[in-house]
């Protein structure tokens, strides 16, 4: 069987499932935000009102508002916060951080496990070796809340086998752009994409997280990278579990692949998405050089320590333009205590960058982030659809760190072989970032 | 909730490709009560649709409707339209699971939009899989639904299954 079966088997009871069956499994942890929550609470009052099986199991993070700007907000927050107390739920509030980076920190998502969560980028754990799956409210409300349980149609697997290692300016954010322009919006619907081969298994933990983040881009399922050393080494540093839903982390067996997708990342140049759709993927060189006004580090694909020093290292080769605001969000807390203690917020203050408190930034531009007809901005965010932030005549543009920093010093969208001439000294960059 | 209607006739409303949950129903708008939502369903993309729909109509599509979100918000919105089924080229797979869970009726038909134009009049049968376009005559064939969903549309959705499902149903 491959990992996707296995953990389904495992979770439902079974010695053996098949690709297309529907089964009812064990669900290890329920994530929602303070959107999610409030909509999946609304339901499981109205509708359901029995009590949370396994409270323990269900985590709420804040991170869409940071502080709410206005009543409306504040009276949603009330709800989620009196609602999760009430039921005894992990409930991390405003200013915890994105809510996929606090769960993972806080060891509500473990390998082998079944995740599920209403933000369509929940099939992040897959980068911990757990199924994790976006369902909506009324799964939630309905089965998991209730049972401690959910439905699943088992998904066929393909391995995703990535060969080569990056060249300099390249990054792990740029295969995950690329990949979602090559396998296409839709391109593998109710799929499980099994992340493997030679630039995997090199990269770090963090680099890896970017990969599974698009699944659901692409229409996938969920996408799964197989626990190994890095993985149980990040698991070590992690709160334990919470009772009765820790596992052994399994692998599939070896050679069952039914469907192997391959691609060579040795030539990939710095790419970015341009609106309207995260499909639209081009190499930062053929993207036109427009202008912005805004930069970001944040968002599912940033906000990690590994983004701040790269702007860091940016920064100090060219100065910030005075054009350009420039927004750093860091995706927890953890994160913001370890950029005081580098220093990086102290040198990212003073080349004109602003932070923000640890949160999903201006996603949805729900606390921050909207932008006015003609606008644009590049960022590490995971969506560009039009109108998201803002009017739809603005831009948002998605790209890696390196390249949003590298544009923030020129003003437009640029590439960041362009600061960093010198090859050598690039990849000195990207390698000495990672911890 | 009683069972959903699994045939529907009415006029066909055309939309294009990769269409968000975002542009279904604006982050804005998720906190309305769900009959107001309604009738903000599509309004950037289609301006004319939540005011002129009428129940039983059909909305037609593209590639991937519905990524983005997994929330299901939309998809009760939709349904709130008085829209009796959404045909599409393929679904974003949140949104086709949602739309069963919540009893929206929905159907996956490869080119649907070569073969329908705005305005058109199709009767859609879900158990049968095909869409009539009734202007052309023409009969086009969609893939089959798991009976699985079939069955929880009967149902009117998951929340009255859920019990059975986890083997917590009581006599």
């Amino acid at each position: 069987m491959k990992l996707a079966e296995k953990i389904l088997a495992r979770a439902s009871g079974r010695d053996e499932v098949t690709a297309g069956e529907i089964v009812v499994a064990n669900v290890d942890g329920l994530v929602m935000h303070d959107l999610s929550s409030y909509l999946t609470s609304k339901v499981y009052e109205e509708r359901i009102g029995l009590p949370v099986r396994y409270p323990e199991r269900v985590t709420v993070v804040f991170d869409h508002t940071f502080s709410p700007a206005d009543e409306s907000t504040a009276d949603v927050l009330v709800h989620d916060r009196a609602w999760a107390k009430r039921h005894n739920l992990n409930l991390y509030d405003c200013g915890s951080g994105n809510i996929h980076h606090v769960v993972a920190r806080g060891g509500h998502a473990r390998p082998g496990g079944v995740i599920v969560g209403s933000d369509s980028h929940t099939p992040v754990y897959g980068a911990l070796g757990a199924i994790a799956v976006a369902l909506g409210n009324d799964s939630h409300a309905s089965m998991v809340l209730p049972y401690g349980k959910a439905w699943f149609r088992v998904p066929e697997t393909v391995h995703v086998t990535l060969t080569g290692q990056l060249p300099a300016g390249t990054t792990a954010r740029d295969i995950a752009l690329w990949l979602t322009g090559q396998i296409g919006e839709g391109g593998a619907v109710y799929k499980a994409l099994q992340f493997e081969g030679e630039w995997i298994e090199s990269a770090s933990f963090w680099d890896r997280w970017l990969l599974p983040l698009i699944t659901v881009d692409v229409g996938a399922k969920c996408g799964l990278i197989e626990p190994d050393e890095k993985t149980l080494s990040f698991m070590a540093g992690v709160p334990g579990a919470a009772s009765g839903t820790d596992h052994e982390p399994l692998r599939g067996d070896a050679g069952d692949v039914s469907e192997r997708w391959s691609y060579d990342v040795s030539e990939l140049e710095p790419q970015v998405a341009c609106p309207p759709t995260v499909g639209n993927v081009k190499n930062v060189a053929d993207a036109g050089g427009r202008e912005i006004g805004w930069a970001e580090l944040g968002g599912h694909g940033g906000g990690r320590i590994e983004d701040l020093r790269l702007a860091v290292e940016v920064l100090r080769r060219a100065p910030r333009h005075p054009d350009v605001r420039f927004n750093i969000v860091p995706s927890s807390r953890q994160v913001m205590a370890q950029a005081l203690d580098e220093g990086l917020v102290a040198e990212l203050h003073a080349a004109g960058a602003t932070f923000f408190p640890p949160s999903t930034g201006s996603n949805q531009a729900v606390n921050m982030g909207a932008m006015a007809a003609g606008e644009a901005m590049i960022s590490t965010h995971s969506r560009n659809f039009p109108g998201r932030n803002g009017s739809t005549e603005s831009e948002m543009y998605l790209a890696s760190a390196l390249t949003v920093a590298a544009s923030a010093t020129q003003g437009r969208i640029t590439d960041p072989r362009e600061v960093i001439s010198d090859a050598r000294e690039l990849a000195g960059v990207t390698a000495g970032v990672q911890s | 909730m009683s069972g959903v209607a699994l045939q529907t006739r009415g006029r066909a409303w055309v939309v294009g490709d990769n269409i968000p949950t975002d542009q279904l129903v604006k982050a804005r708008r998720v906190f309305l009560p769900i009959p107001e939502m309604a009738r903000y369903v599509l309004e950037d993309e289609h301006p004319g649709f939540a005011s002129g729909v009428s129940a039983g109509d059909v909305l037609v599509t593209g590639r991937h409707f519905g990524q983005s979100s997994g929330r299901a918000i939309a998809t009760k919105a939709i349904k709130a339209t008085g829209v009796g089924c959404v045909v599409a080229e393929y679904f974003a797979r949140t949104f086709y699971r949602n739309a069963f869970e919540i009893g929206l009726p929905v159907l996956e038909v490869p080119d649907i939009r070569q073969h329908v134009s705005e305005g058109d009049e199709l009767s859609v049968d879900i158990v049968a899989g095909t869409v009539k376009n009734e202007r052309t005559g023409e009969v086009l064939e969609g893939r089959p639904t798991d009976p699985f969903l079939l069955d929880m549309l009967r149902a009117g959705g998951l929340i009255p299954l859920a019990p059975t499902l986890a083997g917590e149903a009581t006599a």
